[in-house]
Order: structure tokens, then sequence, then C-alpha cells
């Protein structure tokens, strides 16, 4: 039964630092409709960030400036939003797809960056993290990933929260008025551009967040945490959830990280001896399929986008999402 | 009840008992059930077969009778190389299966998160293969590892001495360097160039060749404009073979020094043995006793073939350890008590057993005595230092007709002169 | 240097064929289709059962045609797998994409790419297994086309370049010179306006995703003859594919065969200035780099 219980808070702690990047994403996605591609390298820029800010000093490359912890998480933050800052200024104005592949790109080059430049971090090998915040008080055990995720879920709500403010705000309707028709918008006076560039730093530094927790979570982070697999979890996770809803976002989160990791849990308790070695296989055959299915059976999410009318009269038609 | 019935009860339970020891404990394994856990990428092409020799010890020390008169049943969960996936793997094998023991993972990249947030906090025991990041031993020095941690991976600086001493041996004067660009590709590459240098040959160029490009034609014409006279190459199959192939049709040298990660039957056919002639391979090995070829000889009738390929001695070392350490911990054992009883098994003064079903049923018996034993495995005499790192004596191999042969050995002494030398 | 040129030529004209048959469907269905690179694996792989199958009936077909490592079974067998890869792409169409362009937006339809891709790729590996494969395990040897500057070429490469040329060339009659064409390009223009000029929408599209399964096919074998089989040509292809799209801008046939050439030379010269570890995002730096200066690829059109 504890054996359950402390299952679940780490699982759930994984899910919920998932979910903040997943909502990062749905700003940037669901509330602006900018094809970010590469999540995966905000991600890795928070995570390395806060490993290189907050670690002991390191013999063999860059590291150790020893932050106390929220100064840290914050750095890793700005460096991703610092990153999405350079990015954004070169490729937002890229249609949508071309957006897309050109941020992937950036987001391949991260990883060999990472991968190659051993002096800035470590290289393949990987990245040592620090002492987890507060692991003196709460020792080793359950009762510190109690805490850890008690603290990821304190910040999940926050962002939540944050998002949900902004997007009501009148910020909140210039985007979606970006989004849905950018030459109304620019005649009224807005510039869509500076506007999109805001939102896609803030998406980032919010991705940069869950990148910060997640390698301090696990004390290490290496080129293999930031590989295209993450953009494509954190895609997955919005679109089956319900892009442009932040509910659906974070239940999407759950449900496909859920998915991911249960399926092999079921495999390897269901399936049959002989059939074992091939459960990988196996694993990516049902998570794929699962994914397929969901976009089957709901295309639009399982938490659409709820829409707010500003002004009564015309019907609200569903929105066609891209160009 | 007459007489008789009772002289023929007495008849019927001793043939049941005689029958019983005769069976070397095998029915009493059917009684109970012992997990261990596995977390490994089985859907990767490399990954696969590590799995499979892991289960294979299961399966050799089930027939012996188990450990502690149980059955071990294996739970193998698939890593998909992403760290986060095999993490939760091993978090639910923790938390769910409650196993004390968890082998993996492949990567360094998984293994160590592995390591800092599921088997220490959770005093577990954990035996990977394979990962090879100096990051381990680093950590294990800090204490962070409570001893827990097991790797079967000699550090490759003895494989990257040895190579340097192949070139020397067959009087290269320069070599290219090619290696995989990972963890363990970037390592070794780096120590071989150094040892290379230091023997006084060239070395023209060292090159990174990257997981699942869909051409080195552009690598391989770099490291053929050097000229080199022979080429190091630490790569895995799949890459291997690409490379390799182009390199000949461009008309680069057949003389190729091989990390063991080469030595394999897949590369050997895809290549072919008419362009392998003088290719030299490098391998940590057993030490030698006849007892040794044990673990070779039964692979071999279980998979129909040599065992060779990248990783699978180490994780059938890994698995056989962490077996003998469960048997040597007795009964209901901890993950700690598991990890403080590898000691007993590697003991350089103890009975030394063979990597089969025999030897582990041989140390069993005296594990029971109280005494220890030497496990001599299938990369050599395992033997962990402090930070939980393995040492081992040299091969160099070559490709024949039905796998490799090996042509010259290289103790552990010798070794231990040539890192000393090459440093 | 030369060298690496004539490399990325060659190297090239493989994701040219990728690329085509990707710009097409992207153009015509509006989705980024991730799972396109696995009809690749679906043609090498069929290739290679019908290759042992033909030369298992008729043993002479399994000889060699001159100096190229190619046989006439596979000649026979590449056939076939355009036939099958086509077919795949069409059931993959009905079973998944259809359903999905029915009510989804866009975004769906690439997720279930995504989704659709992982279970082809996985299923592969099920079936023939996760190691590598050839056609032929004879290595044909590199010809010496000059010393200096040095320039060694392979028979099968300069084959397979020779052939995807014809391949572009016949394409290019279909599209410029039969109706066919001109319904193909009017319903990726405009699908609402060709419809009303009684164009079949249904029947283009499934032709869309038979041309681009045959020429992926034809892609998926020319890899495996000059590289080599495993289930990962799909992952590993993927990328300079959709490279080579964008580069040639979504929608130019011409565009895609040239952004091939683009990201196999690039790919190729860029190792002479970057050191190797970074070889994986040279084509995106191309990407970045043409779509800097021209934001919709060389041939693309804006769309609104």
């Amino acid at each position: 039964m504890i054996g359950l219980l402390s299952y679940a808070v780490f699982f759930s702690t994984v899910a919920s630092i998932l979910a903040i990047a997943v909502l990062g994403l749905n700003l940037q996605w669901g509330f602006t409709g900018l094809f970010n591609g590469g999540v995966v390298a905000f991600f890795g820029a928070g995570a390395y960030g806060t490993l290189i800010l907050g670690g002991t000093p390191q013999a063999d490359h860059l590291g150790g400036f020893g932050l106390i912890y929220p100064l840290a998480l914050a750095g890793g933050a700005v460096a991703a939003g610092l990153l999405a800052w350079v990015v954004g200024v070169l490729t937002l104005r890229l249609r949508q797809d071309y957006l897309a592949i050109a941020t992937f790109g950036i987001a391949v080059t991260f990883e060999n960056v990472m991968r190659n430049a051993e002096a800035l971090s470590g290289g393949a090998k990987g990245f040592r993290g620090f002492e987890r915040p507060l692991r003196g008080l709460f020792g080793d055990g359950f009762a510190y990933n109690l805490f850890f995720f008690c603290l990821v879920l304190l910040l999940l709500v926050a962002v939540y929260l944050f998002l949900e403010r902004l997007v009501r705000s009148p910020f909140g309707r210039l985007l979606r008025a970006i989004r849905e028709d950018e030459d109304a918008a620019r005649s009224l006076g807005k510039a869509p551009a500076r506007v999109r560039l805001v939102s896609f730093i803030t998406g980032s530094a919010i991705i940069g967040i869950a990148g910060g927790l997640y390698a301090t979570f696990y004390a290490f982070v290496s080129p293999q945490d930031v590989l295209p697999t993450l953009t494509f979890q954190i895609w997955a996770m919005l679109i089956v959830g319900g892009a442009g809803n932040n509910r659906g976002a974070v239940f999407g989160a759950f449900l496909i990280w859920g998915a991911w990791t249960a399926s092999g849990w079921a495999l390897s308790r269901f399936a049959p001896v002989e059939a074992q070695l091939y459960t990988g296989s196996i694993q990516y055959i049902l998570i794929g399929s699962i994914i397929v299915a969901m976009l089957l059976w709901r295309p639009q999410g399982l938490l659409p986008e709820r829409l707010v009318l500003s002004q009564s009269g015309q019907p609200v038609k569903p929105r066609q999402q891209g160009a | 009840m007459t007489d008789q019935t009772f002289r023929r009860a007495g008849r019927l339970s001793l043939a049941l008992a005689l029958a019983t020891t005769a069976l070397t404990g095998a029915a009493f394994a059917q009684d109970c059930t012992t997990k261990i856990g596995a977390v490994l990428p089985t859907s990767v092409d490399w990954g696969k077969p590590i799995a499979e020799t892991a289960q294979f010890v299961v399966d050799q020390v089930n027939e012996a009778g188990g450990v502690q008169g149980c059955k071990i049943e294996m739970v193998l969960r698939d890593t998909q190389v992403d760290p986060k996936v095999g993490v939760d793997a091993a978090k639910a094998l923790v938390d769910l299966d409650g196993v004390q023991v968890l082998i993996g993972a492949v990567s360094s990249g998984v293994s160590m998160p592995i390591l800092t947030s599921v088997t220490v906090p959770a005093g577990v025991a954990q035996f990977s293969c394979c990962s090879s990041s100096g990051a381990f031993t680093t950590l294990a020095k800090e204490g962070k590892t409570n001893g827990l941690w097991f790797r079967t991976f000699a550090t490759s600086n003895v494989q990257a001495v040895v190579g340097a001493k192949v070139a020397v041996d067959q009087g290269y004067k320069s070599v290219a360097v090619l290696y995989k660009n990972d963890d363990w590709g970037q390592d070794i590459g780096k120590l071989v160039a150094e040892h290379l240098a230091a023997q006084g040959v060239t070395v023209t160029a060292t090159i990174a060749i990257n997981d699942g490009q869909p051409s080195y034609r552009a690598e391989v014409t770099e490291a053929v404009a050097g000229q080199p006279e022979a080429i190091y190459l630490a790569l895995y199959p799949t890459e291997g073979i690409s490379v390799v192939r182009e390199w000949l049709s461009l008309g680069g040298t057949q003389n190729m020094i091989l990390a063991n990660s080469l030595k394999s039957d897949e590369f050997r056919d895809a290549v072919g043995l008419q362009y392998l002639g003088s290719a030299h391979g490098t391998d940590t090995s057993s030490p030698r006793v006849e007892s040794a070829d044990a673990f070779v000889a039964r692979y071999k009738e279980r998979f129909n073939s040599e065992p060779n390929g990248p990783g699978l001695s180490n994780s059938y070392d890994a698995t056989m350890v962490a077996l003998l350490a469960m048997e040597a911990a007795g009964k209901d054992a901890k993950g700690a008590d598991i990890a403080a009883a590898v000691a007993r098994v590697t003991d350089p003064a103890g009975t030394p057993v063979t990597a089969d079903a025999a030897g582990f049923a041989a140390a069993r018996d005296v594990l029971a005595g109280g005494g220890s034993v030497l496990y001599q495995g299938a990369t050599g005499n395992v033997r962990f230092d402090a930070n939980g790192d393995v040492s081992a004596p040299a091969v160099i191999w070559s490709f024949t007709e039905s796998g490799t042969k090996e042509d010259s050995y290289i103790t552990l002494e010798e070794v231990d002169a040539l890192t000393g030398a090459g440093n | 240097m030369i060298q690496n040129l004539a490399d990325g030529i060659l190297v090239g004209s493989v994701l040219s064929l990728g690329a085509i048959g990707l710009t097409l469907v992207m153009h015509m269905l509006r989705f980024a289709n991730f799972s396109h690179a696995e009809l690749l694996s679906i043609g090498a792989y069929a290739a290679l059962v019908f290759d042992g199958v033909f030369a298992a009936i008729l043993p002479p077909l399994a000889d060699r045609i001159g100096p190229l490592s190619m046989t006439w079974a596979l000649v026979l067998a590449l056939v076939v797998a355009v036939a099958v890869t086509g077919a795949s792409a069409l059931v993959i169409d009905r079973l998944v994409f259809r359903r999905v362009r029915a009510k989804g937006s866009e975004l769906s339809m690439v997720f279930a790419s995504f989704g659709v891709a992982m279970i082809v790729r996985n299923v592969t590996g099920l079936v023939f297994g996760l190691g590598t494969q050839l056609y032929s395990k004879d290595i044909v040897f590199a010809v010496v086309v000059s010393r200096d500057p040095m320039l060694l070429i392979k028979p099968d490469q300069v084959f397979v370049l020779v052939a995807t040329l014809l391949v572009m060339v016949a394409l290019h009659l279909v599209l410029s010179r039969t109706t066919l064409g001109f319904a193909l390009r009017a319903v990726a223009e405009n699908p609402v306006l060709a419809q009303v000029n009684g164009v079949n929408l249904a029947r283009m599209i499934a032709l869309v995703w038979v041309v681009g399964g045959g020429l992926a096919a034809i892609a998926g074998v020319f890899y495996g003859l000059t590289n080599q089989i495993s289930p990962m040509i799909g992952r590993d292809l993927v990328l300079p594919v959709f490279a080579a799209t964008i580069v040639g801008g979504i929608g130019s046939v011409y565009g895609a065969a040239l952004g091939g050439f683009i990201v196999g030379i690039a790919a190729n010269v860029a190792l002479a200035v970057l050191p190797s570890g970074y070889s994986p995002s040279v084509p995106f730096l191309i990407i970045l780099a043409v779509l800097l200066v021209r934001p919709n690829g060389l041939f693309g059109e804006a769309r609104a």
C-alpha cells in the first residue's frame, strides 16, 4: 500500500512537471497560434541553466555558482526565456509549418551542443546535479518525494492561475485576436510581432521552469533528456488534452504520461514470458495506437477550447487550427 | 493399519526425500518466487540482446534451484533510452513490485537518474552492465551511492590502452579514430587518442559518429583524407557496418582496431570476413582457467551463436553477481544487505566458481557453509573497487568463420603496467 | 572539397525522391506528415522480401547487373515494392488520416502521423528484427575518377542518381503535360474550385498517396542499396527529408528535388568546417539560413 502511494507521488511529480511544460506550450500554441517545434530546447535550457547556476563547482565543465535554489530555478527560466528571445526574433515571422521545423532544428542543434561542448555541459556523459533543496530536512525517502511533489504542485497551480488570469486579461484577448486575424489586430494599432514575441518568451520561460524542476528532481541532466521525443510527448499531451484550454493541458499531461508508463507496466505484468523481450516494441505500438485512437475519437482534444463570447450576436464557429 | 503398510509408507517417503535431494532443490523452487527488476532498452537493436542475456542468467539460476530456494522472476521494463521512462519504470519496480535488486540501465543518462532518485533513496542495489560515465565514480567517491551501485563495465581505459598497444605491435604509424558520439564513445575515443599519441603514433583524425544519421559518407571521407595506416573504431554494429562498408568502398585500409562493441556476428557478416583479415579487436577477458569457458559454452547452446555483441558478457556478469549476492545475503535480504554481500561473491581469496548453473549451485554450497566465493565471470574475475568499478585482464581477438578467436592474452598486471605507462 | 560536393549530390538524390512525395502530400492535404519517411522503410523492406522471393524462384535473377550491386531480382522487387508501398499509403489514409481529416484540424493530423510512424516503425522491428540488413553483402568499390583533386565515386550511387533524375523527369512530364497532372495541381491550389470544375477530390487524394508512396518506395530501396536497411530508416530519414521539403518550399516539386540536393551537399560540405559531432544540426542550420532569406522556402508561395 505504501508502495502504491510512494509510486503515485513519484508519478504525479513527473506528470506535474510535464504539465507545467504543457501549459507553457499552450500559451504559445493554444492562445497565440505559434507552432513551437523545439519545446525540448527551452526545457533543456531551463534544466542545464538551473544545474549550472545552483551546482557545486565542477572540475571539467561550467557550473558551480552555488546559487540558492529559488534563484537557480529562476535563472533556468531566464535562460530559457533568453534563448526564446533570440529564437523568436529570428523565426516568429515564419509561417506555421516553417516555424515548426525551424524551431525543431534549433532543438536538435541545442542537443548537439550539449552533447559535444564538454566544457559547457559535460558532453554526452551528462551534468551532475546538486543536492536536492531541503534534503537535510526531509531525508532521502518518501517524505522528501512528498515534499518535492507539493513544491511542484504549488508551482503548477501558480502557473495555471497565472495563465488563466493572463488569457482573460486584455493581453489575452489581444493574443486571440492576433491568432484569429492578424491584419484586423494590426488595423487596430496593435503590434502583432511584439505581442507574439512576448507570448513566445513567456511560454518558453514556463517550459524552462519545468526543465529546471525536472533536473532538480533527478539531480542529473544529459543530452538524452533533450531528445526530440520530449517535444513530441509534450505536444501529444496538449493536443489530446485540448489546445487552448489550460485544464485540458494539465489533464492531457497526466493522461498521456499515464498511458506511456502504464502500457509498459501492464506489459511487464501481463505479457507472457516469451513475449517479454518484445514488449519494448509492443509498448511503442500501444502508445502510438492510443494517440491515434484519441485523435480519431476526439480530434479537438478531450477538453476543447471554451470559446469566450465578447460580443453577443453571431454564433461562434469552431476555430480552424492552422493556417 | 498393518506393519506392511507402515513399511511401505516409510519406503515411499524415503524415496520421495531422495528424489527431492536429487532435484537439487528444484522442487522447493516452485514454492516461492522472488522478483528482481530489470530496466533495459529492449526496443533498441543493441539493447534487446542485453536483456536476453540477463534473462538467460535468471533461467540458469532457476535451473540450479533458484536463490534461497526461491524461483527468480525478472520483471523486465523497456527504457526506450528515455531517462524519464527508465526512471519511472525503475520506480514502479521498486514501489509496486518491491524488488530489492535492479538490473540496468545501459546508458549512463538513464542509469544516473535512476540511481539518484530511485535506488539510493529506496536502498535498492543497482547493477548496470554498461554505463560507463565517470560521473558514477565521482558520485561514489562522495559517498552518495551508499555502496548500492555496481557496474560490470571495466573502465574504458583498459581497452583504450590495449588498442594503442595493438597499433604499436602492428607497426602502424598513423591511425584515425572513429567513435560513437555518446558517453562511452567520447570517453574511449579521447583515451585511445591520448594513448596512441603517447606511444608515438600519429592520430590523423578523431571523428565523432552520431547515431542514426542517414549517411556516414562525409565522416568517412574526412577519415580517408588523412590516409591513415589504420583506423580505430569504437562503434556499435549498426553504425559500424555502415561506416566500415563505406570506408572499404572508398579504398580505405583494411587495418582496423576494433573495440569490443564490434565483436559482433552481425558486423562480421555484413562487412564480410574477407575484409576483416587485418582487423584486431580488444576486449576485457576471463582469467586463464578452463572453467571460464563455461559461459561461452552455455551461451552457444542457448543462442546458437557466440556471445558477441556490445555488453552481452557485461550483462551476464551484472545479473549473475546480483543473484549470487542475493544468495549470499540470505532470505528476504534488503538491497543494502545484497550490496554488502557482493564482496563475498567477488572475493579474490574465495572459492572460484564458474559462470553457469553449476557455478551458481557450487557457490550456494560454499556460501551456505559461511565461505566466500570468487565469481569467474564472462568478463573476467569480476573485481569491484570501493566505487563499484571493475578492472579486468584483456585480450586481443580477431574474426573467424564461426565467430572470433583469441590472439593474445594480457594479464591484469600487464594491463595495470600499460595503463600506468600510458598515463 | 570536390569529393564532398559529389558525395552530397549522390546522397541528396535519395532525399529528393522522399521530399517530392512529402511535398505533394503536404501541399494537397495541408499537414506535416511525420510518417512519410516510414513509407521509405516499408518500400525498402517490401523490396527485401520480394528480392528474396524472385531470387529463389529464378536464381539467374540474383546475378549482379554490370558493376552495380543491383540485381534483376531487386529491379523486379522494386516494382512490386512501389505497388506495395503505394497501397500501404492508401490503407493508412483510409484507416487513420481520412477519419482524422473529417473531424479534426491540421494539428490532429500531424500528431496522428506521429502515432502512425511509431506503429509502423515498431511493427517493422517486430516482424523483421531490430538489426541491420542488406540487399547485397558484396562491397562495391568506388571508382577513382580523378586523383588530384581526389574524387571517388561508387557505381551504385551514379545509378541511383541517374534513376532519380529519370523518375523526376517522368513526374515532371505527368504533372505538366497530362490532364491528370493539371487536375492534381488544381486540387492542390484550390480544392473547392477544383471540385466545382468536376475534379474528383477523393480520387486525387488517393492518387497523391499512391504517387508519394511509390516515390518513397524507390527512395527507400535506393537508400537500402547505398546504405543499409533497418527499422529505423524512417527515424533517421524523416528530418533530412523534411529539411529538403522546407528548403524547397512546400508544394514545389522542383523545390523539393533541389532541396534534397542542397541538404545532401550541405551535410557533406559542412564537415569540412564543423566537427563531425555537430553533423545532425547541419540540415537545420541550412533551413534556418534559407528561411531567414526566403520565408517561404526557395520555391514556395505564400499561402494565406
